[in-house]
């Protein structure tokens, strides 16, 4: 293990190659060219097309431009982010640096969720050392391109990682995700042209613009091509982050990875976090790609594989999921600030033993209304863990509104 | 222009225009409860949600701008059903007491959920805000009907300028508040009462009105306000020949629907025994003109010292013709007597332009002065 912010160390092992050569060699036109040709998509949840992004950013009119590294990981079960910074700060602020060229910003932010203080000491001690180093501010490696980047800390806001709402809280206001058109890549932060990403996608820039975009796609395939990071986390042996190509199996992911697999028999998968889905042991099998994970409503999103035995509770784990949106929603939209609060009351009611068999067509169609008309991703998601369960495990609620509860 | 389609009607539009805007304008009403055409879009309510031909999802129309060749429908059973369940949750967060609520019969809530045939809600019901704040003379904010639109937060910042309010606190138990909570008095409130007039529901009341009349027991009178030049058009409330409450209109030329405090709620002289009706001549004068037997004396206490003169033993009412005879008879008098700069005529900053120009225009030509100034430059 490399000292997190020793740059020489890093840059012996080939840290900023990839920047040299586009600085260098390569026009932003270039550099986009070959991200878009990697097939990489964003990797905090979304999976937007990260080369499309810095061509719209590039495209867009209006200046300064800004680039934008989401680190505010909030999404319960995701520490991927987490790991991946502290350990190797370079890589995704190279990555920053390289979206900037890309898209022509001159001025960058990362946001720090404010629950990583260890993260966030690292991070601004990378940014000094770089500043330093003549790999931040003016000319940069003697290239001529100038480029500053400041961190900025949220307060503890889950909606402050939806990328709107992250612009509001940079800009000082009350973290409220805005209405989507106009995009980021038009009005971003301060209303201008921003590209913003996710940490882990930043992190794969350096190596496909050093290796060519060619070099993500000897993994995967289709809409899930190169390889993510995977937050095992709940009863498996070991927990962790891996990293593996997209097609692995949800099996293999916890049995090779997890330290010796299941830590007793596993009753659901939660994939995606409270955003995501609970997968059933049946479809265990699905290999890691959107175009299997969705249909199943457990998707990727940021990463999240929380593995529940049978020991656990699963209704009271959907009531600390809804509890967690009540207590997150910012409230601005109607369908996300009463329905979270609904979901919690009706899962209350059926597992209070007070439940009926309309409850459950209910929380259907709230669910599905919410899924189409809350203003952001996530008054959109709020409902989906809840929605994966009355889909995959219905017996479990014909049992507590049979039985009368749990 | 754009043309578009909604609901199998061709619509032109302007570029930038917005399907809401474009569908209002034509007869198309489209449920809203957070959209206001005066202010900016938030977008909250989901409401406004239209389906777009060749699009995955409904989306809001209040943002939605009109794309050439775009068809729209408003209506839909898909549109119906999330509409229903937006009302529902509204409906599950907000006290039932149509039967007692002054905003009955002009709360938007209210007939939305008529327009659905909705009596009730689904869902278990919790109001999340059962503060009420009655801390001004002017209005009553009663959280429990809020349903956190945001109009008032928008208009106080767009329109007025105030920003007294503003949205505190984070999901349901959110709630419109002043800064810290503050009684009204201590934020920069101009208690101009714009947030009442685009309040939805019975969130902000005007203080004047609470209990005293149903909207459908009240006459609309219009008139214009008559506290200072500009002129903004008033809708008084008026059941059974009092004043309930004063409100602004969107048809008022000058200002739309919002009024300043004077306007909107300094209208209790209109029926204050004090105010005057008619003209009233001096005793003095009126006794050498004839109109009275009865000549003016010398109060046997000074006036300074009662406390509600009579009015009468010092003026004498008369009607119009009257009244103006004498000051005109008088005027000429002066001016024949002691030439026309011994007049001096002062216009009132509460006429419009058009009557202050006429004055000067009397002044000039009628008496022949240039002895004429106006109360703002004193």
């Amino acid at each position: 293990m490399l000292d997190p912010t020793d740059l020489d160390a890093h840059r012996a092992e080939g840290a900023f190659t990839g920047l040299n050569k586009a600085l260098t060699a390569m026009t932003p036109e270039d550099v986009i060219e070959q991200i878009k040709m990697s097939g990489l998509a964003g990797r905090g949840g979304a999976g937007f097309p990260t080369g499309l992004k810095l061509q719209f950013t590039r495209a867009a009119t209006g200046m300064p431009k800004y680039v934008v590294c989401n680190f505010d990981e909030s999404e319960p079960g995701t520490f991927k982010d987490r790991v991946l910074m502290q350990g190797d700060p370079f890589r995704t602020i190279e990555g920053v640096i390289l979206s900037a060229y890309a898209v022509g910003a001159t001025e960058g932010f990362i946001f720090i969720r404010g629950e990583y203080p260890e993260a966030a000491a690292v991070v601004q001690e990378a940014i000094d050392t770089l500043y330093d180093a003549g790999l931040l501010g003016k000319d940069i490696m003697g290239s001529g391109f100038d480029f500053d980047l400041s961190i900025r800390r949220g307060a503890g806001a889950y909606i402050c990682g939806e990328e709107t709402a992250l612009f509001e809280a940079i800009e000082g206001k009350q973290g409220f995700p805005r209405l989507k058109p106009p995009f980021p890549t038009t009005h971003g932060v301060f209303g201008r042209p921003t590209a913003i990403s996710n940490v882990e996608t930043l992190a794969l820039m350096p190596d496909i613009v050093r290796n060519g975009g060619e070099w993500l796609k000897q993994w995967g395939g289709g809409k899930s091509v190169g390889i993510k990071l995977f937050c095992l986390s709940g009863h498996v042996k070991q927990p962790g982050v891996v990293e593996v190509p997209y097609g692995t199996t949800v099996r293999d992911l916890v049995e090779r990875f997890g330290g010796g697999g299941f830590d007793g028999a596993p009753q659901a998968i939660l994939m995606g976090g409270a955003a995501g889905g609970f997968l059933h042991p049946d479809n265990f099998d699905t290999p890691l790609t959107n175009e299997a994970l969705n249909p199943l409503g457990a998707p990727i999103g940021s990463g999240v594989v929380m593995v529940f035995n049978q020991n656990v509770d699963l209704g009271a784990v959907l009531k600390t999921l809804a509890r967690f949106f009540v207590h997150e929603s910012c409230g601005k939209c109607v369908p996300c600030r009463v329905g979270t609060v609904q979901i919690a009351k009706l899962l209350d009611r059926i597992t209070g033993g007070d439940g009926a068999p309309d409850d459950l067509a209910r929380l259907e169609s709230l669910g599905q209304m919410m899924r189409k008309s809350c203003l952001c991703g996530l008054g959109m998601s709020a409902p989906n863990a809840m929605l994966s369960t009355l889909a995959h495990f219905r017996p479990m609620y014909d049992r507590l509104i049979a039985g009368g509860g749990a | 222009m754009i043309t578009l389609t909604i609901d199998g009607n061709s619509i032109q539009a302007a570029p930038g225009t917005t399907v809401m805007e474009a569908a209002l304008a034509h007869g198309i009403d489209i449920p809203r409860l957070c959209y206001h055409p005066e202010l900016s879009i938030s977008g909250n309510c989901r409401l406004c949600m239209v389906e777009v031909e060749g699009w995955l999802n409904p989306t809001i129309s209040c943002s939605l701008e009109c794309q050439e060749g775009m068809v729209v429908r408003t209506q839909s059973a898909q549109l119906t059903a999330i509409r229903r369940e937006i009302l529902g949750l509204l409906l599950s967060d907000h006290p039932l007491n149509c039967l007692v609520c002054d905003k009955a019969g002009s709360c938007i809530l209210q007939k939305y959920a008529y327009e659905v045939g909705l009596a009730g809600t689904p869902y278990p019901v919790e109001v999340a805000r059962p503060l009420h704040q009655d801390d001004n003379p002017f209005f009553i904010r009663d959280h429990q009907f809020c349903i956190m639109c945001s109009r008032c937060v928008r208009v106080c910042d767009e329109v007025v300028g105030a920003h007294a309010i503003d949205i505190a606190g984070r999901g349901f138990h959110n709630h419109i508040a002043t800064p810290f909570d503050g009684p009204m008095i201590d934020s920069s409130c101009v208690f101009c009462g714009s947030c009442v007039q685009v309040c939805p529901t019975a969130a902000l009341l005007p203080a004047s009105r609470k209990g005293l009349g149903r909207e459908w027991e009240l006459d609309r009178i219009k008139t214009i306000c008559g506290y200072c030049g500009v002129g903004c058009e008033i809708e008084f409330a008026v059941k059974d020949g009092e004043i309930l409450y004063a409100r602004g209109t969107p048809e008022g030329p000058v200002n739309g629907e919002f009024l300043c405090t004077k306007g909107r709620y300094g209208w209790d002289f209109a029926e204050s025994p004090d105010r005057l009706t008619q003209p009233l001549i001096r005793r003095d004068l009126a006794y050498a003109l004839g109109l009275t037997d009865t000549p003016w004396a010398l109060p046997e206490t000074s006036v300074l010292e009662v406390e509600k003169p009579n009015i009468e033993d010092s003026f004498i009412p008369v009607d119009w013709d009257t009244a103006l005879d004498v000051t005109a008879t008088k005027l000429a008098e002066t001016v024949q007597t002691y030439g026309p700069d011994a007049v001096m005529g002062l216009a009132s900053a509460r006429c419009t332009n058009e009557e202050n120009y006429l004055f000067q225009k009397l002044m000039r030509l009628g008496i022949g002065t240039n002895n004429v100034d106006h109360c703002a430059r004193l």
